[in-house]
């Protein structure tokens, strides 16, 4: 038996890729019966130097309560990160256990590539997590993936920069986005060129989600189709312009640079703009890149809004390789990283406020400051309901906001015309993936 | 085997021949293997992809020509290489020429020759480089050790690759920074052309100039074509460069969209293989076409003196 299976490996390795595409329709994935030999298993997750330290920790932990599993960790930040589980998944290679995020469930999981985790649920127990919240882990009524915690976008303001110039802090219930245009300018004129007021954004989809849902509106439709009208999309821009210009939010050449470069390279990491967009969770990560006092501000336009922009959103999710070898020891992984006391006292709110409501009971007494304040904005906010997950196809949704807010920062399109052209190749890249 | 059949005279012959033969594909063997798993293997696999819808992590479904047709109206890839042909265009001649200057420079016999050949030649070595491309990133940056040498003269820099005027013009800067390939091809040449041509155009009073474009370059010129060659085939090939500086986007606003990257996206951000394929057998298409036309063009002006 064994033999003819290393021999089936062999003759596939060798034949020309061609041919080697028919096996990719076969299913190869592992038993998941817990074995007693000594198993390894590849974890990769995105993110910050912050939570890589801190997951190294859980994962010593797993380590010393699992003897024969080892847990090999491959970790890099956002942008690489995609690039490299798309080509490892297409070469039957992704790791075991995968952090995924919402705006790519969709599309690994209606090609196949995450495991339906009903078929490990002997090792994985989700029954601590609420109902609703968990429900946001299914595509197509299969659960793939398992919220990792709940954050909410945010604006992060630098207190100890808004001391040193002597501005005060705005009324986060009631404050608008003119508002900020404002306090941002006072900031920027301050700064005297070093500190702007507001890092600029138009790169993120939350951002964008935030600013189409105060409209009334949303940015996909339930059947998955683009909703966001062009006129909504063209206030967007001519914000951003507008900060640029004004000189709110530093030069369009710098925006683009941090646009694509890590949070810890970023203006509120760096101390170098008081006011930026962030998902309230990633507070932690900000604060020890900082070393500055940063505080957690209401979104602006919120009170004047036609519906809340703000939601929970579960921050980020595990799932599992579709052809894991070792399905079952990568479900006890997901189940230790999600229910287990220890990694959730090391973890703390990296990964979002845990949804295990045992759990966010467990560790809030103990939780550092940056973190404390996290779980205490979560509490404090009204929110709506959340908007559907990426479409299939949209993933890429990004990089496309990202290429026409550039192309109207530098003002080589108008954005009425960025609005048409975002629209059509966003549903273009939903209608070919269908 | 063989002892036996050393033993059999009346084969020597063609067992001789049989056995050059095999120690021949012997040697060749690994090369042969690498040619048919690593470059053909995979070439014939994209053909075939280039006619399928092929989303990775499912089975290619056969498409036929829509893929091509699909380029017809497709605008990114119209810019792709538009982009990719003002890169060929602007930075191998550039590239070029800047070899060939420092070539003749340097067979003058200055002094400490070799070390400058080396210094010169560091950048081959280094320029399609991760660890290049992320210096780039960081010397052209807003921050970057151009604008602060620009400003001690109270010049105002600006993001050289985070704008989209300068954003392609900083890759070809790199580009033609790597001068030192073509650069040792043509060192090389330069030691072939005899001496006696010079001798004989001093007899008969021509200067330094003169000697130059009477003597040097027409019989430098079938090395200048060997490098012409190589290096629009290289330049088309570009990829790393754009993709480290732009972080994979190709931007700012596809400024830098070489179409190599525009196939890595289609494969990968958007899963998009078969395309992918196609247009990669469309650059190769191109590639080729660039190539006859300079071998039909080199009838004209490539001079063989023997």
């Amino acid at each position: 038996m064994m033999r003819r299976d290393v021999s089936r490996r062999s003759i596939l390795l060798g034949v020309p890729a061609v041919l080697g595409l028919a096996a990719c329709s076969g299913n190869s994935a592992g038993s998941t019966e817990l074995s007693s030999e000594p198993v390894t298993l590849r974890f990769t997750w995105w993110g910050s130097d912050a939570r890589h330290q801190r997951t190294q920790q859980v994962i010593k932990l797993f380590e010393a309560k699992h003897k024969n599993i080892t847990v090999k960790g491959e970790f890099k930040e956002w942008n690489g990160y995609w690039d490299s589980l798309a080509t490892s998944a297409a070469a039957q290679d992704a790791p075991d256990v995968i952090q995924m995020d919402e705006l790519y469930l969709a599309s690994y999981a209606e090609r196949g590539a995450l495991l339906d985790l009903t078929t490990v649920k002997a090792h994985l127990d989700t029954s601590g997590i609420d109902g609703d919240v968990l429900a946001t882990g299914k595509v197509e009524d299969k659960q793939y993936a398992v919220p990792t915690g709940l954050a909410a976008y945010s604006m992060v303001a630098n207190t100890d920069l808004l001391d040193r110039f002597g501005i005060d802090l705005p009324d986060d219930d009631t404050w608008t986005w003119d508002d900020l245009k404002e306090i941002g300018g006072k900031v920027s004129a301050a700064g005297g060129g070093q500190v702007t007021g507001v890092q600029s954004w138009g790169f993120d989809m939350g951002g964008l989600n935030i600013w189409t849902r105060q409209s009334g509106g949303k940015l996909f439709a339930d059947n998955g189709d683009v909703a966001v009208k062009p006129a909504v999309l063209v206030d967007y821009w001519n914000y951003l312009v507008d900060l640029a210009q004004q000189r709110v939010a530093p030069a369009p050449a710098v925006t683009v640079e941090r646009a694509t470069a890590s949070l810890d390279q970023s203006g509120t990491a760096t101390n170098t703009s008081a006011f930026g967009t962030w998902w309230n969770t990633q507070l932690t990560s900000l604060a020890a890149a900082s070393g500055q006092k940063l505080k957690l501000l209401k979104l602006p336009g919120e009170a004047d809004a036609k519906q809340r922009g703000v939601y929970d959103k579960p921050s980020m999710y595990w799932s599992i390789f579709s052809r894991s070898k070792h399905p079952g020891e990568a479900a006890l992984l997901v189940d230790f990283l999600a229910n287990n006391r220890d990694a959730a006292n090391v973890m703390g709110t990296d990964r979002g406020v845990p949804v295990n409501k045992e759990i966010r009971e467990l560790i809030q007494p103990k939780l550092e400051p940056a973190d404390q304040a996290a779980v205490e904005y979560l509490n404090t906010i009204k929110v709506s309901k959340p908007p559907r997950v990426t479409p299939n196809g949209a993933s890429d949704i990004e990089k496309i906001l990202q290429r026409h807010t550039e192309q109207v920062l530098f003002g080589q399109v108008r954005p009425e015309q960025a609005a048409q052209s975002f629209i059509s190749e966003l549903q273009s890249e939903i209608d070919a993936a269908a | 085997m063989t002892v036996v059949r050393a033993r059999t005279p009346t084969k020597r012959k063609p067992s001789k021949k049989n056995k050059d033969n095999l120690a021949a594909f012997l040697f060749l063997a690994p090369w042969l293997l690498g040619l048919v798993l690593v470059t053909l293997g995979p070439m014939v696999a994209s053909f075939v992809l280039s006619f399928t819808d092929y989303n990775l992590l499912q089975p290619p479904e056969w498409a036929g020509f829509d893929n091509f047709v699909r380029m017809l109206g497709d605008e990114r890839l119209h810019n792709s290489l538009r982009v990719t042909v003002v890169y060929v265009v602007v930075s191998v001649p550039l590239q070029l020429g800047l070899a060939l200057l420092l070539a003749v420079v340097l067979d003058r016999g200055v002094r400490g020759m070799a070390f400058y050949r080396s210094v010169f030649y560091l950048p081959s070595l280094l320029g399609s480089s991760v660890a290049i491309a992320i210096l780039w990133k960081q010397v052209f940056g807003t921050d970057g050790l151009v604008n602060h040498f620009l400003g001690l003269f109270g010049i105002p820099g600006r993001g050289w690759i985070s704008e989209p005027e300068t954003a392609l013009s900083s890759l070809i800067v790199l580009n033609v920074w790597t001068f030192g390939a073509p650069m040792v091809i043509f060192l090389a040449g330069l030691r072939q052309i005899p001496a006696m041509y010079y001798e004989a155009a001093a007899v008969d009073g021509a200067g330094p100039l003169r000697r130059f474009r009477s003597v040097t370059l027409p019989l430098l010129t079938p090395i200048i074509f060997f490098n012409l060659v190589l290096q629009i085939i290289h330049a088309f090939q570009a990829f790393t460069q754009a993709f480290v500086v732009s972080n994979g986007t190709g931007g700012p606003s596809d400024s830098t969209l070489f179409v190599t990257v525009y196939v890595y996206q289609r494969a990968f951000a958007n899963f998009d293989m078969g395309y992918a394929s196609a247009i990669a057998w469309l650059l190769l298409v191109i590639v080729a076409g660039f190539t006859a036309l300079n071998f039909v063009a080199a009838r004209y002006w490539v001079f063989y003196d023997d």
